[in-house]
């Protein structure tokens, strides 16, 4: 420890920061060396002065013009706070479970309307919309087997249906 | 019809209940006791009168709106002062945001000055009364930085530990310690040049 160390222990045995061995092995220290002890007795000597030493000091303003001021913040964010007072806990549990459901009920109802249809390619809409397949329009998935002697075609439309009936729906 | 209560005359527990239920007069019975208490701790921390009323009326704002918080672990004003430090706490960091350190605060960073400073032979209790001790040492405490200040009012008058200190402030505890020890100090030297141009030590 260099001497500055040694200093902010030593003020730390005053103030009862330091506890067991530390403060042994630290009293003893000081007990074999006059300077420490010097700067012991000097730093008791500042705390118990300046603990306790805080003036009482009387408000340079008059009690109601005090008063008045708290007064009025305290009425100022009450309404403040009612103005932007958060959802209460009913609308809270509306907000976080109405807006999802509804989401999902759309979505349901969505999907409903349209699987029926979907299987048939030449669909009319109850407006004037049509919808026609093309090639590019249709996920194709081929598997070849030389060895079996065999070639699965796999053809998926479904999503692009789905989505072309969204835009139309939307538009 | 139930009659007021007489809030002069209630104790302090019965006061807070009130309060804490709303009552906004028993409120400002707890204010008019403590006023000055609250204004005494802004005004040590922060040496400023104006400063110091607008600090200890947030602190009173802030003390309403969490009255539910407070369980009675500490008496009110305890509990209220900590409201009041913690501001003016705030404040010093707003300010000091916008300004440079100060020459004390350097020459702590630098050590050596605070290593060459000696610890002054004041012994003034035996020549001086309570009060005018008092005011010598209140003196003394307005010539500290805003820092060294601060870290003694937190440990003397408020009687946090250092840990706990170097939380608030914002710092390491072997910062808070540095402080404390600079502060002590200054202030012996501080209290010693006093006496001495009173003609009460040599």
């Amino acid at each position: 420890m260099n001497e500055n160390e040694i200093q902010l222990k030593v003020q730390a045995l005053v103030d009862g920061e330091l506890t067991g061995r530390e403060a042994e092995a630290l009293q003893q220290r000081i007990n074999d060396d006059a300077k420490l002890q010097h700067l012991h007795a000097k730093l008791t000597q500042m705390r118990g002065l300046i603990a306790d030493s805080e003036l009482p000091r009387p408000l340079p303003e008059s009690r109601d013009f005090y008063w008045n001021k708290i007064a009025e913040t305290i009425e100022h964010e009450k309404r403040a706070g009612e103005r932007a007072a958060p959802p209460t806990p009913a609308s809270r549990w509306l907000l976080r479970w109405l807006a999802p459901v509804a989401g999902v009920s759309a979505l349901v109802l969505l999907l409903t309307l349209q699987q029926p249809t979907a299987p048939d390619l030449g669909i009319t809409l109850n407006s004037d919309h049509e919808l026609e397949m093309s090639d590019d329009e249709i996920d194709v998935m081929t598997y070849n087997s030389d060895d079996d002697s065999m070639s699965i075609v796999w053809l998926d439309y479904s999503m692009d249906i789905q989505r072309d009936y969204m835009e139309l729906w939307l538009d | 019809m139930p009659s007021l209560p007489d809030y002069s005359t209630a104790e302090e527990p019965q006061l807070v209940n009130w309060a804490k239920g709303g009552d906004l007069q028993s409120f400002e019975e707890l204010v008019s006791r403590y006023r000055d208490r609250a204004y005494a701790r802004a005004f040590s921390i922060m040496r400023n009168e104006d400063l110091a009323v607008d600090l200890s009326q947030n602190a009173w704002v802030k003390a309403w709106q969490r009255l539910a918080q407070f369980h009675g672990e500490a008496s009110f004003p305890t509990w209220l002062n900590r409201i009041v430090t913690n501001l003016c706490l705030d404040e010093l960091r707003r300010r000091k945001r916008a300004r440079m350190d100060s020459i004390e605060e350097i020459e702590e960073a630098t050590g050596p000055v605070e290593n060459r400073m000696e610890i002054q032979e004041v012994d003034p209790m035996e020549r001086l009364n309570r009060e005018e001790l008092r005011e010598r040492i209140d003196a003394a405490m307005a010539k500290l930085s805003d820092n060294h200040r601060t870290v003694l009012v937190l440990y003397e008058y408020e009687q946090i530990e250092y840990k706990h200190i170097a939380e608030k402030m914002g710092t390491s505890i072997g910062t808070v310690m540095s402080r404390l020890f600079y502060a002590r100090k200054k202030m012996a030297a501080l209290l010693g040049e006093t006496l001495k141009r009173d003609g009460l030590i040599e």
